[in-house]
Order: structure tokens, then sequence, then C-alpha cells
């Protein structure tokens, strides 16, 4: 459905993407993870044909990005996406329908993204929140096949997001495949059926929420120790994936926390206060990028 | 792409500043430079009177003012704040922005040249021989008036922010004047009217006045026009292109 070969953009000296491959498919439900500079938004640029790749290839739907999008099969929300001025909400979502090969009617499409309220407000005069739902509608104007969206609930308070992910649920159990770039690390682990973490422009992990952490050290790992503690045998324990120690704490990340557990007693050891626990997507991914960035530093 | 035309229009005339503008300054123009002329006497060079002369020349003002100035701001403006990025996630062909510009330009063009027809009726008793010949002039400046919106489209992809305003000026005004629409190039030294015979404006404006004198429009500035139409459009198609790269 959705194709990069080896992909790269860079800006000046700045390499946003660097030789990216990845496929998306049908009915997917998919989020792009990174921090700020990641590349997720030059990925995704790059997807919609907003910008042409300086090498590789970038297919969508079998054509060109700009192929796809006039054929009505993508519909994109930006994250910064200036809207149209001295236009009423109602007028410039009816323009986003007219456009649409696979329009939906006007009114369910400001329904669901509930902005029937504000239709007739003018759109330079409108919240923060309720542009992004404005942007929102515009992305769901017709029948897409996929919805791309950059960092879509900035600006939404609370409810406004559960309502957003709810309709975006809705679109996604209707068949339809869904990208969003986040850095609510919930949204991706709530939402998501397969999660890209991106770094420095490289795909840094694929898979689904539970695999990611899996892949940084599943559980957590805290107790306290008394009396000299031995890092050089800590270090040895089994499914070990990092440790940490200050003063008395000792934090260990798990491959296998009962394994670990259990090596640990035979170590002759005494844990006081032990604490195994789930590591949140969000540890996951601090583990991931820290660790890629310590290898990229042994490696220079 | 209907839709996004009528959208323009109806925001175009909701930009109350921008419809006064375009509509109202020309024709005061008009009335500043042509105001205290006499109505019979020809104006040197010609066997025209300087009201009927301005009329033209302001009629062509008003339609490059409506379609230049509005386009190239209103464009690097949109650009800026993404709303052309956001566009191009439609299913809207590349090409169906730039023609709506043109098109909505055009739609506020026409009363501006309507208005300056009217006070100069009125006011100064401007007349011609045959009926046809208000017409045809309508006809000729409204069409011509689209060379200038492509410049327009063009500057506003050349320029960002506050850029886009002083070279837009530059241009509106230099061409405005060596295009002899405020003043007729008769009066120019003749090192000026060789210069000025080659500029967009003056070609659009003899257009206007060749009918005047009650004949056709000449091919030469026919030619010139479509050239500069041309090299306009050309221009604007291809920084829209580029664009892409860097939008």
């Amino acid at each position: 459905m959705v194709s990069f070969e080896n992909v790269s953009k860079s800006y000046g000296t700045v390499r946003a993407v660097s030789d990216l491959s990845l496929d998306l498919y049908p009915g997917e439900t998919v989020a792009l993870l990174g921090p700020n500079g990641a590349g997720k938004s030059s990925t995704l640029d790059l997807l919609l044909g907003l910008r042409n790749a300086d090498a590789g290839r970038v297919e969508v739907f079998g054509t060109t990005p700009q192929q796809a999008i006039e054929q009505g099969k993508v519909g994109a929300m930006l994250q910064s996406g200036g809207l149209m001025e001295d236009v009423k909400v109602r007028e410039l979502v009816k323009l986003a329908c007219d456009l649409h090969r696979n329009a939906y009617p006007l009114e369910r499409v400001m329904e669901q993204a509930g902005i029937t309220e504000i239709a007739d407000r003018m759109v330079n005069k409108l919240s923060g929140g309720q542009e992004q739902r404005v942007r929102f509608a515009m992305a769901t104007a017709g029948a897409n096949e996929l919805i791309v969206l950059d960092e879509p609930t900035t600006g939404m308070d609370v409810s406004a997001r559960q309502a957003f992910w709810g309709v975006m649920r809705q679109q996604a159990n209707e068949g339809r495949a869904v990208l969003f770039a986040t850095h609510y690390l919930e949204e991706a682990d709530a939402i998501a059926d397969r999660v890209i973490v991106l770094h420095r422009g490289r795909v840094l992990a694929d898979g689904s929420a539970a695999e990611i952490k899996a892949k940084a050290g599943a559980r957590r790992i805290v107790f306290d120790l008394e009396g000299h503690i031995g890092e050089a045998a800590l270090r040895e324990l089994p499914f070990l994936a990092s440790l940490e120690i200050s003063g008395r704490t000792v934090r260990i990340q798990s491959h296998d926390a009962d394994a670990t557990v259990h090596a640990l007693y035979g170590l002759g050891l005494y844990p006081r206060n032990l604490e195994v626990a789930g590591l949140g997507l969000e540890q996951a991914f601090i583990a991931i990028t820290d660790a890629a960035a310590a290898e990229e530093a042994v490696s220079r | 792409m209907n839709t996004l035309i009528k959208l323009e229009i109806t925001r175009t005339l909701r930009n109350k500043k921008f419809m006064f503008f375009s509509v109202i300054y020309p024709a005061a123009l008009y009335l500043m430079i042509a105001g205290g002329a006499s109505t019979t006497e020809k104006v040197e060079g010609t066997n025209l009177t300087l009201p009927l002369l301005m009329m033209v020349s302001m009629a062509s003002f008003g339609a490059i003012t409506a379609v230049l100035v509005g386009n190239s701001e209103k464009i690097a403006k949109e650009r800026e704040k993404g709303w052309v990025r956001q566009l191009r996630l439609t299913s809207l062909p590349g090409r169906g922005y730039v023609t709506a510009k043109v098109a909505s330009a055009a739609v506020v063009s026409l009363p501006s040249i309507l208005v300056v027809f009217a006070v100069a009726a009125a006011v100064k008793d401007v007349r011609f021989d045959a009926a046809w010949q208000w017409f045809a002039l309508t006809a000729v400046i409204w069409a011509g008036s689209i060379v200038f919106a492509a410049l327009g489209v063009a500057v506003g992809y050349l320029a960002t922010g506050d850029a886009v305003r002083p070279i837009t000026f530059i241009i509106y005004f230099g061409l405005s004047m060596l295009g002899g629409l405020w003043m007729p190039t008769a009066v120019f030294p003749q090192w000026l009217q060789d210069i000025a015979e080659w500029v967009p404006t003056h070609a659009y404006a003899a257009l206007g006045q060749a009918i005047e004198q009650g004949g056709a429009p000449h091919l030469k500035d026919v030619a010139i026009m479509v050239a500069y139409l041309a090299l306009f459009g050309g221009a604007a198609a291809w920084l829209y292109r580029k664009d892409t790269h860097k939008a």
C-alpha cells in the first residue's frame, strides 16, 4: 500500500531521513514514534508528496504520492497546516468535500469531527483545538483508504482527544489504514497495532507496542541491598537489559524478570523492598533511543 | 474546483479593505488626474481628450491593482501559513489553486473597470462614436489583466513574508508609470518612450487606446501581451513546482 525504498532526504547538511525503508499494509493502525527531529514530519511529507526525496523511491497505492492524493485515496491532517481565512467553517469543510472524489455528506463530516456547533464561525476566529478539529474534518471529508495524521491531538484537551481517537478507531474498523505521528506515547500504546520508532531518520524498532516494550526490556526490577554491592556479579545476571545502582538502590531492566530474580537469590543476596513492574512504552522508548545513541557513540 | 473559485471570490468580497482599494481607488485617482482636464482639448500626439485617455489608463491600472497586488500578497501569505500545503493534500490538481486565484482576481477586477467607466461617463462626459467600443474596451482590459494575474502568482511564489509587499509595489508602480497608465507616454522623453513601448503595461494600455480610436488592437501589442503571459505563466508554473522541494 505504502512503500518506502531506501529513501533519504536532507535539508542542507541535516539528514532528516536516512536510507529509510518501510511498508504499510491495508487496515493497519500505525504510530510513528520519535523525539523531535527524529524525522517523523519529514517522513510524512515525503509520503504525501509535499516534498520530494533526494534518493530512493516512495510509492503510495502503486503510484506517486501526488497521484494517490488526486485519486482521493489518501486523507491527511498536518500539524500546522494553515487554514483559509475570511471563510466560515462550513464553507471550508464543504470545499474539502467538493474536492474529494468519494466525499461523505457535509453534515456527517462535521458531526463526526464535532464541529457542527461552530459551523458558522469564521475560521480565523477559532481556538487551536477547534482549528485542529476543522483540519480533521478536512482530512476525513471522503472515503480514504489511508489517513495520515501528523501529531493530530496537539492542542486538544483530554475529552477532545478521546473523542478524536474514538472517531479514528471507527475509521480503522471500517478497514482504513491510519498512520499517525505522535510524541504522546500513551496514544501509540493505546491505539496503534504497530509502532515504528524513528530516530535520526532511521527505523529503530518496528513491531507491536508489546514487542517494542519487549525489545527494550519488558520488566523493571527495583530493590535495595545492604552491605557491599558486587556490581560485577550483578552484571552477570541472566536476561539483563540494563543495570543502574544509586546508593543502596539497584534498578534493573530485564527481558525475563522471573529468571533474573531467581538468579538474584541464587547469588546469595537478600534484596529488600523488591518491586517488579512492567515497563511503559515511554521507558521502552527511552531505552531504545538511548541504546541507539550509545551504539552510535561506540561506532564513532 | 468551482467551489474553490466561488469560495475565493466570496472571501475576496468579504475583504472590505481590499475591495475598497481595488474598486474605489482607481476611480478616485482618475478624478484627481483627469478631473480638472478639458473635455474637448486633445492630448498632444493623440487625437483623444485627456479624460478619455485617462479613463482607459485608470481602468487598466485598477484591473492591475486587483489582480497583481491581491494575488502576490495573498499567495505569499498563504504559502507561509501552510494553507497551500493543506490544499495540496486534496484532490485539487496543482494548477487548480493558481486557476482559482486568477479567476477570483478577474472577478474583482471587473467592477473596478466598470466603476472607472461609469465615473468617466458621468463626471467627465466621456462618449464614444459607437456602443461596441465600451464593450470591446471592457473585454480587452479584463482579458489583459490575466497577464498581470499570472505575474502576481509568480511574485507570490518568488517572495516571502516582509519582502513581498515592497517587491510587489516596486513592480506595480514601476510598470504602471513606465507603461503610461498615469500619464500618457507621449509626454516622456524619447529614450523613455523607446523603453516604454516594450513594457507589458504599455501594450496593455495600447490595446485599449486602439479601441478608443475606433480601430482594432495592434498585432504587436497583442503579441507582446501573449509573450508576457507565456513568460509570467511559465515563471509561475516553474516557481510553483520548485516550491514543492522546500514548501
